[in-house]
This record gives structure tokens, sequence and C-alpha cells, in this order.
């Protein structure tokens, strides 16, 4: 016997992991799942969103939320932190690939008719997802305070401030004060690493609940 | 856990999964490609990173009003739209209407996609509504980015 099989052993003789494994890594994709590539843009999504957490923490333990401080850390982090500029780029990439192919998953959901009953509310849960993701980049754009990022969160929480009725209240959540600044900023980064994270990884894990349970709509 | 056992426990998970029809196990065959998919989604990340790092333009100025100034592209047809609307109706505003209509009223009806297509049909010939409908959106989504850049 060898050493893994001996580790195999102890961890199944007390927790028996491997039958509930068994259902799961023998469970069957169907053909037409496999052969067509445009079944790959949901895990596409999700990898995205992966490498995202990763290459995140990782600028999260160099970057800081502050007006005075935000500019120069980013810019620490581009020149100075080992590998710092490949990890910003690749978050950078990450982000918009991320958006793209929850886009065209949503198309392929769309014009396959993969949410008719029974998965009406994964759709809703697809849908929310999407908010989710360009609110994910619409609160990391500001993060570098450079010039665009200023800016385009000026433009972009003045169109959201005046929504009808509910503007006020957005805005007052999103900027904090009347101006953008330091407070906009901390609520941003919380909402940025802490607030849609969570709330994306309890979504996935409906969604993906909801696909398992359901199984992969087709035909073809 | 003998090859037998594991036979039986499929069988009797037939029963309950009707909905799963025959194709390749999760592992090692889907997970394979899988495997492949990440591979080249990985590297074309660090191929982009690399080539085409992400920028960083001169520290945030709330006295320097910078042209031009572009979101991210996914937020450009809502701009595109904005600029598009100008016309008030009624005692509503334009500018009201052109907020509104792109965010609330698309993302509502968005959501509401299985609720309003009742047809039960997957068959993409038997759905020429839902069809022409998602063409016609993603057409103008299409259009009202190509205006925002225009326009600017
Ligand atoms: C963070 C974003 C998302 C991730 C990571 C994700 C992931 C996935 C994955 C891995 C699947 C399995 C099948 C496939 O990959 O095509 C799936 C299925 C599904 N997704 Fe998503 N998804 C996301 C967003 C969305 C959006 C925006 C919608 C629609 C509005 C949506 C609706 C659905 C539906 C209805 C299914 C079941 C499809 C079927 O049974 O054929 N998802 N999702």
């Amino acid at each position: 016997m060898s050493l893994l099989d001996n580790i195999n052993e102890w961890i199944y003789s007390r927790f028996k992991i491997k039958d509930l494994l068994t259902s799961i890594v023998k469970h069957p994709a169907p053909d037409y799942a496999v052969t067509n590539p445009l079944y790959c843009l949901g895990g596409t999504a999700f990898l995205c969103f992966l490498i995202l957490v990763g290459t995140g923490i990782f600028l999260a333990m160099y970057y800081k939320p502050t007006p005075l401080e935000a500019y120069k850390s980013v810019e620490h982090i581009m020149t100075v932190v080992p590998m710092g500029s490949l990890i910003r780029s690749i978050h950078h990439w990450a982000a918009n690939m991320m958006i793209a192919a929850v886009m065209l998953h949503m198309m392929r959901i769309y014009f396959m008719g993969a949410y008719k009953k029974p998965r009406e509310l994964n759709w809703v849960v697809g849908v929310t997802l999407l908010l989710i993701t360009t609110t994910f980049g619409f609160s990391g754009y500001l993060l570098p305070w450079d010039q665009l990022a200023f800016w385009a969160t000026k433009i972009g929480t003045g169109i959201a401030g005046s929504i009808p009725i509910m503007g006020q209240y957005i805005s007052l959540l999103l900027v904090g004060g009347t101006d953008i600044g330091a407070e906009t900023m901390t609520r941003f980064f919380a909402i940025h690493v802490m607030v849609l994270p969570l709330t994306t990884a309890i979504l996935l894990v409906l969604h993906f609940a909801m696909v398992r349970i359901q199984g992969i709509s087709g035909r073809l | 856990m003998s090859l037998t056992e594991t036979e039986k426990k499929k069988g009797e998970k037939k029963d309950r999964e009707p909905v799963r029809i025959t194709g390749l196990p999760f592992f090692p065959h889907f997970l394979l490609r899988e495997v492949v998919v990440m591979c080249f989604i990985a590297g074309s990340l660090i191929l982009m990173a690399s080539i085409y790092p992400a920028g960083l333009l001169k520290p945030a100025d709330p006295f320097d009003t910078p042209t031009p100034i572009y979101p991210e592209w996914y937020f450009l047809y809502v701009f595109g739209f904005l600029k598009f609307w100008t016309w008030d109706i009624g005692p509503i505003d334009a500018k009201m209407i052109g907020v509104t209509l792109p965010m609330v009223l698309w993302y509502g009806l968005l959501f509401m996609v299985p609720f309003i297509d009742r047809n039960p049909s997957i068959d993409i010939r038997k759905r020429k509504v839902a069809v022409a409908l998602g063409v016609i959106a993603l057409l103008g989504i299409l259009y009202f980015t190509y205006f925002s850049i225009v326009h600017h």
C-alpha cells in the first residue's frame, strides 16, 4: 500500500467522502453539452470570477482606499511590487472577459430558450448575476483614483442618481455625500471587495445547484 | 467502492433523474474538456495582460474635467441612449426618460423574460417572435453603443 492509499483509507474510514464524490464524478454530462462550445460560456464566466478573487486578494493587500493614497498605492503595485503589474492587468482583463462571457452566456440561454419551465428562477438569478457583474466593474473603476476613474464615476453616479424615486437613495448610498470623495472611496471599496463577492458566491451556489437539480436543458 | 456497487448506485439514481440522458461522465471526460478550455482562457488572459497592461492616467483632479470621458464599454449603451433620447413626453423630462428606460425598464424586461414568453417550445423555428425581439434588442444595444462613441 502506498502512502496515498493510506491517506485515502484514513479519510475514507472517517468521512466516507468518496461515496459523495462518485455521484458527482460519474455524473454524466449530455453529449450536446460536451461538444457544443456555447455551453462553455457559463464556466468561462465562473473561471474568470475565480481568477478575479485570487488576483483581487493580491491587489487588496497593497491597495489603500483613501483619496490621498489610492493612486500612489496603485502606482506602487504597477512599478515596485513583484509581478504587481501583471497581476493588476490580469485582474483588469479577467473583469472584461467575465462581463463578455456572462453576456454571451445569457445570449445562449435566450436564443436556445433554456430559461423556460422549469428554469425560470435560474434566469432570474442569472440576470441578478449580470447586474452584479456590471456593478463590480462600476465600483472597481473608481478605485485607482485617476482622472478617468474620478470623472466616469461622477457621471455614472449622476446618472444613477437621476433615476426617479430610487435615484436619491442610490446616490446617497453610493456617494455618501454631495461629491465624490473619501466617503465614496471607502463605500466603493467595501462594495467591491465585500458585498459583491459575497452575494456573487451565494447566487452562484444557487445557480449551480439549480442547474444540477434540473439538469442542463437541451435537444439539438 | 466496488464497481458493482457504483453501478447499482447509478441504477438507483436513474429513476430520480429522468432529465439525464446518455453522455460522458463528468470525470474524467467532461473535466478534461473543461481543463483544456481553462488553460486556453488563462493563457489568453496572461497574453492580453502582458501586451496591454491595465492603464493608469494622471491622478484624479476634481477641478479639471478631462475629455473625452468614457465609461467601461458595457455601460456605453446607457450613455448612448441618454444622448439619443431628446424628446419630452408630456410632463416627463427627456433626460428622465433617457435615464430610466435603459436602466429600469430594460432590466425589468430582462428579469421578466421567462414570464413574458409563455411559448413552451425550444425549437428555434417555432420561436420567431422571441428570436426577433432578441435580435432587435441586440441591435439596439449595439446601435446605442455606437451612438455614444460617435456623438461624444
Ligand atoms: C456570474 C455569472 C454567471 C455564471 C458564472 C454562470 C454559470 C453557469 C454555468 C456554468 C451554467 C451551466 C451551463 C453553461 O455553462 O452554459 C449555467 C447555466 C445557466 N445559466 Fe448561468 N451563469 C452566470 C450568469 C447567468 C445569466 C446572466 C443568466 C441569464 C440571465 C444565466 C442563466 C442560466 C440558465 C437559465 C442556465 C441553465 C441553462 C440550461 O439548463 O441549459 N446565467 N450558468
